[in-house]
């Protein structure tokens, strides 16, 4: 039951950090499939940090995991700019844009993991080694049963993004650029009558996610993979969009949404082990959350409201 | 030629011009390593050849790549024609492969009844997944980019169990190689001289870009589909019935790529490899769009992309840029490719200040 938890939080937060960067993203008015794309660029510049200054701390030192997370926010929000750049300013299809920002940054960080491991490291890998961080436990509480679980074993990252995840609500539903944002995705004109730039709005809202899924990307990079490489591109990105739309574009239903997609794979992962069948059955757990989507759209679907300009390029003239 | 179909060889040239730059930055020869693309890809000699090997080697053995790439961005085109972003080519592709391999790959039926066996079970396959997106979207408003990418996920993982339980051979851990009767390329084929693998399904390819050309441009239905694609509301008060021809629209693209799975898997390959979705379903969203979303154009982008991807290795041996630079190339045309409805508006508004 502890594994359960203790690996299930430490699978939903990152993507739930992602998700609502997604959720920012979008309430603003610009679909974001480039999620994927991003917190793999941002787990690459946090990886890519992480190793050039390893060398100036002790092995088992948390300086350069936490120096990582702030590299991969920068480096999530660096690229994203493309995608605001491209939806904004060039009047992209959002979509499309989307994609192409997701191809590009997996090809990019795997040509550039390749190029500086042969030209700075003088190593023939596709990687870089991470390690898993450290983790705590936080004394007293963690002796609560059931509840304790929350607090034991956690990666460090994971109060960082509870924290940030608090913020962000604050800010989405709490502030005036908050309900200008979520303006910005349901009726831009009015926004825009207002005297509030949209542009400037959405691009915002376009960094935060950005920034929000780098630092998710270096997350998963620390905890799943222990390190990068373009095992980094294995879907999380679009587990975190399904996520979001499962949760209506909400940041606490799309917190539901991801804790039951981790709690479904960490219990799918010990149902398995204790039914003592070969790992080869994993498979079939890891489709849980995806016909749940499925499912829950189906059922639920039609309560389901996206953000009424959603993928709509403004266009200051139309009415 | 319309007004604007200069654009892509605009952005296309655009692209290979920052490729020269950044290749020089690493130090090396651009126009070598372009150059060693197209020897890679049998459209220029070689220095020298290993035995049984020549210049027609590598063009037969780049039009196996090609075909894939073709049938997967005619899959793309179609959906986007109805205004369906069909991100689930790859998902689509690997079910039809997999049911294929498993129905006619393994079954050992002559090569007479095989092939075309294959060819049929890759269309209705895609057709069915891609009609069960089409469908939600009508019946149950689910977005189409949604159910796609859920349907990969699905596919990929339910795909990955059967293999690994059932198919997997346990030297490469992936699935069984299939029968040579089913494959659709020929291996190893002496011609003349040399030995080729014949990729039969390019010309599976080539008559499926023609039905595509004639169903889009001379029959109802193509314009039905347009028409839902330039106004689904236009469409609607027109007396289209457009979840009709929605959920059309997808089998038809969902056919597809069933089509450019079973060419992929049981063709340009043999087998496949569990849990991992081939990326050619989502570079053929940014290959239609570079081919102007025209079933001629695609033809031309198609080729161009699958020249950086094959000729890559060729290039990374023999100019000693590394091959993953080809697909950052792809990243960046497709990139300033996205670009391009800004390029066609800016020149307009250019136009009309003048």
């Amino acid at each position: 039951m502890n594994t359960i938890i203790i690996d299930g939080l430490s699978f939903a937060l990152p993507l739930f950090i992602m998700a609502i960067g997604g959720i920012y993203c979008e309430r603003s008015g610009v679909t974001n499939l480039a999620i994927e794309g991003l917190q793999g660029f941002g787990a690459f510049c946090g990886a890519l940090f992480a190793v050039c200054i390893a060398p100036c701390f002790a092995g088992n030192s948390p300086v350069p995991f936490y120096l990582a997370m702030i590299f991969a926010f920068l480096g999530g929000m660096l690229f994203s700019l493309l995608h605001a750049m491209l939806c904004i300013r060039f009047k992209a299809n959002q979509v499309i844009s989307g994609v192409v920002i997701n191809i590009l940054a997996m090809s990019l960080t795997e040509f550039m993991t390749k190029q500086i491991n042969a030209s700075i490291f003088k190593a023939a890998s596709n990687k870089f080694v991470l390690g898993v961080s450290t983790r705590i436990t936080v004394p007293g509480i963690s002796s609560v049963p059931v509840l304790g679980a929350v607090f034991t074993n956690l990666y460090p990252f994971e109060p960082v993004i509870a924290l940030i995840a608090l913020i962000a609500w604050y800010v989405l539903y709490r502030t005036p650029f908050g309900l200008h944002l979520r303006a910005c995705g349901d009726n831009p004109h009015a926004v825009d009558a207002a005297g509030i730039e949209v542009g400037k709005v959405r691009l915002v809202a376009v960094l935060v996610s950005g920034a929000l899924s780098g630092l998710g990307g270096i997350c998963f990079a620390y905890s799943i993979s222990a390190n990068f490489s373009s095992n980094i591109y294995s879907g999380y990105g679009y587990l975190a969009i399904a996520a979001l739309i499962f949760g209506n574009w909400k940041i606490l239903p799309t917190l539901g949404a991801c804790l039951l997609f981790g709690f479904a794979r960490s219990g799918g992962y010990e149902l398995v082990k204790l039914l003592e069948m070969p790992s080869s059955y994993q498979d079939l757990v890891m489709v849980l959350p995806y016909v749940l989507t499925l499912l829950m759209l189906v059922f639920f679907g039609r309560k389901n409201h996206s953000p009424r300009a959603l993928g709509v390029i403004y266009d200051k003239g139309a009415r | 030629m319309k007004k604007h179909d200069w654009i892509p060889v605009f952005t296309v040239l655009l692209s290979l011009i920052l490729g020269i730059v950044v290749i020089a930055l690493l130090g090396k020869n651009p126009f070598l390593a372009y150059y060693n693309l197209l020897q890679g890809s049998g459209l220029a000699p070689k220095a020298s050849y290993a035995g049984h090997k020549g210049m027609l080697t590598d063009f037969t053995s780049f039009l196996n790549a090609l075909t894939p790439m073709l049938l997967a961005s005619l899959s793309v085109l179609i959906a986007l024609k109805a205004g369906l972003f069909n991100i689930g080519v790859s998902g689509q592709m690997l079910a039809a492969a997999f049911v294929a391999t498993v129905l006619v790959g393994y079954s050992g039926l002559p090569a007479v009844l095989a092939k075309p066996l294959v060819v049929l079970i890759g269309i209705a396959v895609g057709a069915l997944v891609g009609g069960l997106v089409g469908f939600l979207r009508h019946r149950f408003n689910i977005n189409e980019v949604v159910s796609t990418i859920m349907c990969n996920y699905i596919v990929q993982y339910v795909a990955s169990f059967f293999i690994n339980v059932f198919f997997v051979d346990p030297v490469s851990r992936q699935s069984k190689n299939i029968g040579a009767a089913s494959r659709l390329t020929l291996v190893d084929v002496t011609v003349g001289d040399y030995k080729m693998d014949i990729p039969l399904g390019i010309l599976v390819a080539a008559a499926a870009v023609v039905a595509a050309v004639f169903l889009l441009g001379k029959t109802t239905l193509g314009f039905e589909i347009k028409a839902v694609g330039c106004s689904s509301r236009a469409a609607e008060y027109a007396g289209i019935r457009v979840g009709r021809t929605r959920v059309l629209a997808m089998m038809l693209s969902g056919g597809a790529a069933g089509l450019a799975g079973v060419t992929y898997y049981l063709g340009y390959f043999a087998s496949m490899q569990p849990r991992v979705l081939a990326s050619t379903g989502y570079d053929a969203i940014a290959v239609a769009l570079l081919g102007n979303s025209s079933p001629i154009g695609i033809i031309f982008s198609s080729f161009l992309i699958t020249v950086i991807s094959k000729g890559s290795t060729y290039m990374s041996s023999t100019a000693g840029v590394q091959a993953e630079m080809a697909s950052a190339l792809t990243g960046i045309i497709l990139l300033i490719s996205a670009c391009g409805a800004y390029v066609r508006e800016r020149l307009d508004r250019w136009k009309e200040n003048r």
